[in-house]
């Protein structure tokens, strides 16, 4: 439990190490294969892996899956699972384009979907620290109310589980580009093969870097980091200390859904419409989410490094979709899906906190 | 800290509430989404927008005092619950009540259904273990009964057919969705995969290659939909009693019903049941007493996909009458429908017959009223979300109990709801035992 070699923060290695140099190698090869034989199937799988679109694309879908990660990092450390990432991102990604639609501001609809999503994560903080209940079953409910209301609300005001389309957020060239040699070296950069899509991509991209930046500043070398840490792990020395270990685990909760609520907005808004038919459009993207943090081994880099390798997958899954590659589409679609199993199972029972899922009462009554 | 650990905390405080206060619990719950339901229908009623209102809010107005405001809503929640309830029972206040040909059958139909889905997540929650992947066991023992019953059907007919191949249907949706169910439970045995992750993904892929399937290559070439051959009649459950537009058939029921004492009797009166309960409630402890704790997970795991998969043979064989894509969220429901019967099978039955109300009451909401179906999805995740916390029933209990009683804590905890000191033990407990908290 405390044998903790590693310096807090450090990604270890181990399982999760050799499945990202596995994953390396094979890019690399794929990469050979592709150069030597661009007409054999690995030469079409590379061009597809190896397209900027591919990255573009892989980049925005791993915007959503991040930040809630991140968020429920948070959460988990100070050990509270919320499972119900998922509905914290189905109810803001409404919220945002509703806000949109409504008030037709950018900054308006990213509060909005961030304000329902904390409101929504606050009701699961006081279920769960206040009235004790069991952290998976509320956080199911959390998911299972969103995914009621969300469509709901679009219903009533849309007539339709989708709603109607909004303006969505400006791009990297949109922002930079009119601002005089700025936008000169944005342009060049973003016309580099394959990494050129970093440097045009939508600034939620650049906002998820910075928010998982910001993140692992907090969780390892901030006074609030530490606290998170130690209500996951010890609460008992952390209400020694003086610290009020209901308040940090409130704290976690709501910035769990925080996070979550700008990638919920995030997803919608780029998308510039929400649709709310059967899984909705987040579709699974919060259960990944949390399978990306048990990868990342709760740090928040190793969550986004995680992350896109599954919004990689799903990039890559939509590109072959468009080819003609001899698998059905229906059948590339669930491979993401079939990918978090399988790394699921080979990093088996992670390290979780110590007192994750469990109540802690303060000797004072 | 495991995650068994955590189930064996949450099964002591679902066992140490004694049945009656269970019950109640469940029945405050239920009282309460529809409370928040009620505040959601006003809501949403000044989001939209209608010609007249359907509801109006006032101020009582004795004597003769003015009106002073009105607030007008385009939903009326009184409406909506009286056809939520009263709909789907086909109005048994109204005097001339036929149960037999109207809504009432649709209830019933739809409880068959649940009373499956339920038992599934009942039965693998009593082993300590989380199937929220009923809903893809099910969609898979749907199709799986439809192509078998397809393939085999052309060799019988007339009644014999009927007596061959239903059971055989029914065979094969519980091998289907048992072996679909067996993956997240060998995964969470043998390889420590979080089965609440593996099943929701397995819900995903089996949405996925079934779309595929029935799309490519088992669609029937003269219809537009994603859907299989219609099966031959006599291959469907008979129907009696009830008319043939409602797709509901006792027998079916019955099936159901016996499907409820068969999950009871292996639960409270089997080795096996003993080793289930066992390894839910004390995981260590039932190892530690010989119980091979991977074989139960994915045994477990296999008899609740079972049920699911039987959940879908009876969709397909009562319902449908062939396999079509898009297969409602009645494992989602299941969840609810076990989480308010305390993961008791008995209990499933009723919880099962009140969800019933609620699916069907939903049509004949949306015939009376313009209120978006979802509601009921909103409903089913508040009740979980309640039933889930059962502190602030007992708090809200010693509030109204009165503050007398607040000094002795520990005897209202003791007391309020049960009788059954005993019981209560491990709630008292709970700030106390247990891992590393104190």
């Amino acid at each position: 439990m405390s044998e903790r070699m590693w310096r807090p923060g450090d990604l270890d290695l181990g399982r999760r190490g050799i499945v990202g140099v596995v994953s390396a190698l094979a890019v690399l090869v794929l990469g050979v294969l592709t150069l030597a034989a661009p007409e054999s199937a690995a030469g079409t799988l590379g061009g597809a892996v190896f397209n900027s679109g591919t990255l573009a694309s892989a980049l925005r879908l791993s915007v959503p899956i991040a930040l809630a990660a991140v968020g429920g990092i948070f959460a988990e450390k100070s050990g509270v699972i919320n499972i119900g990432l998922e509905g914290l991102l189905i109810i803001s990604a409404f919220g945002a384009v509703y806000a949109m639609d409504v008030v037709d501001n950018l900054w308006v609809a990213f509060l909005a979907g961030v304000l329902v999503s904390t409101v929504l994560a606050g009701l699961f903080a006081v279920v769960c620290i206040e009235f004790r209940a069991d952290q998976i079953i509320a956080g199911l409910a959390v998911w299972l109310i969103a995914l009621g209301l969300a469509p709901f609300a679009s219903q009533v005001v849309y007539g339709a589980p989708n709603t109607d389309s909004v303006r969505t957020p400006p791009t990297a060239a949109d922002v930079l580009g009119p601002v005089p040699v700025v936008g000169d070296v944005q342009s060049a950069l973003a016309a580099i093969p394959v990494a050129g899509a970093l440097f045009d991509a939508n600034v939620v991209v650049y906002l998820t870097f910075l928010v998982v930046g910001l993140s692992w500043h907090t969780l390892y070398r901030t006074r609030f980091g530490q606290w998170v840490q130690a209500s996951g792990e010890n609460p008992k020395a952390l209400d020694t200390a003086g610290v009020n270990v209901s308040r940090v685990r409130y704290a976690a909760v709501l910035l769990s859904g925080v996070l979550s609520g700008l990638g919920g907005a995030s997803l919608s808004l780029t998308l510039g419409q929400f649709t709310g038919n059967g899984p909705t459009m987040v579709n699974g993207k919060g259960f990944i989410a949390i399978v990306a943090y048990l990868f990342g081994n709760y740090n928040p880099i190793g969550a986004f490094l995680s992350t896109l390798l599954f919004a990689g997958l799903d990039a890559l899954q939509i590109a072959l979709q468009l080819q003609d590659v001899g698998v059905p589409n229906q059948l590339i679609r669930v491979t993401p899906f079939v990918m978090v199993i399988v790394v699921l199972a080979l990093v088996g029972r992670t390290r979780l906190p110590a007192a994750a899922g469990d109540h802690y009462e303060s000797g004072e009554e | 800290m495991s995650a068994r650990e955590r189930f064996r905390r949450i099964l002591d405080r679902l066992l140490a509430a004694s049945g009656t206060e269970r019950a109640l619990i469940s029945l405050a719950s239920l009282v309460l989404a529809i409370a928040v339901g009620t505040v959601i229908i006003l809501v949403a009623g000044r989001m939209t927008t209608c010609e007249t209102a359907a509801f109006w809010l006032t101020h009582p107005r004795p004597l003769g005092v003015p009106e002073l405001f009105r607030v007008g809503f385009c939903y009326d929640p009184v409406t909506v619950y009286d056809r939520l309830f009263l709909g789907a029972l086909d109005d048994p206040l109204s005097g001339n009540w036929s149960p037999l040909d109207g809504q009432f059958a649709v209830t019933l139909r739809e409880t068959t259904v649940l009373v499956f889905t339920g038992l599934s997540v009942a039965l693998a929650f009593r082993a300590g273990v989380f199937n929220i992947g009923t809903q893809g066991q099910m969609v898979v023992g749907a199709l799986a009964t439809a192509l078998a019953v397809l393939w085999v059907a052309p060799l019988f007919s007339g009644v014999v057919g009927t007596l061959v191949l239903v059971p055989f249907g029914l065979l094969v949706g519980a091998v289907g969705g048992g072996l679909y169910g067996a993956v997240p439970g060998a995964l969470k045995a043998y390889a420590d995969a979080n089965e609440v992750i593996t099943t929701i993904m397995l819900n995903f892929i089996a949405t996925g290659i079934v779309l595929y399937l029935v799309s490519e290559v088992f669609k029937d070439p003269d219809s537009l939909a994603n859907q299989t051959v219609s099966l031959p009649d006599y291959a469907l459950f008979p129907v009696v009693l009830f008319g043939e537009q409602f797709g509901v058939s006792v027998l079916a029921l019955l099936v159901a019903l016996a499907a409820v004492v068969a999950v009871y009797y292996l639960l409270e009166h089997t080795p096996f049941g003993y080793d289930i309960r066992a390894s839910g409630l004390q995981p260590a402890a039932a190892e530690y007493g010989g119980v091979d704790a991977a074989r139960t997970v994915v045994a477990s795991m296999t008899l609740s996909g079972a049920l699911g998969g039987l959940a879908g043979a009876v969709y397909v064989l009562m319902i449908l009458g062939n396999f079509q894509t898009g297969v409602p969220a009645y494992g989602f429901d299941g969840i609810t429908v076990a989480i308010l019967a305390g993961n008791n099978p008995l209990g499933v039955t009723v919880a099962a017959f009140l969800f019933g109300v609620l699916k069907s009451g939903t049509t004949v909401v949306q015939f009376a009223t313009d209120v978006p179906p979802q509601l009921v999805g909103v409903l089913r995740g508040l009740i979980i979300l309640f039933v889930a916390m059962p502190e602030f029933f007992r708090l809200l209990g010693r509030r109204i109990a009165g503050p007398e009683r607040e000094s002795e804590r520990e005897a209202t905890v003791a007391t309020d709801g049960g009788h059954d000191t005993e019981h209560r033990a491990p709630e008292t407990r709970d700030g106390s035992g247990g891992g590393p908290r104190r």
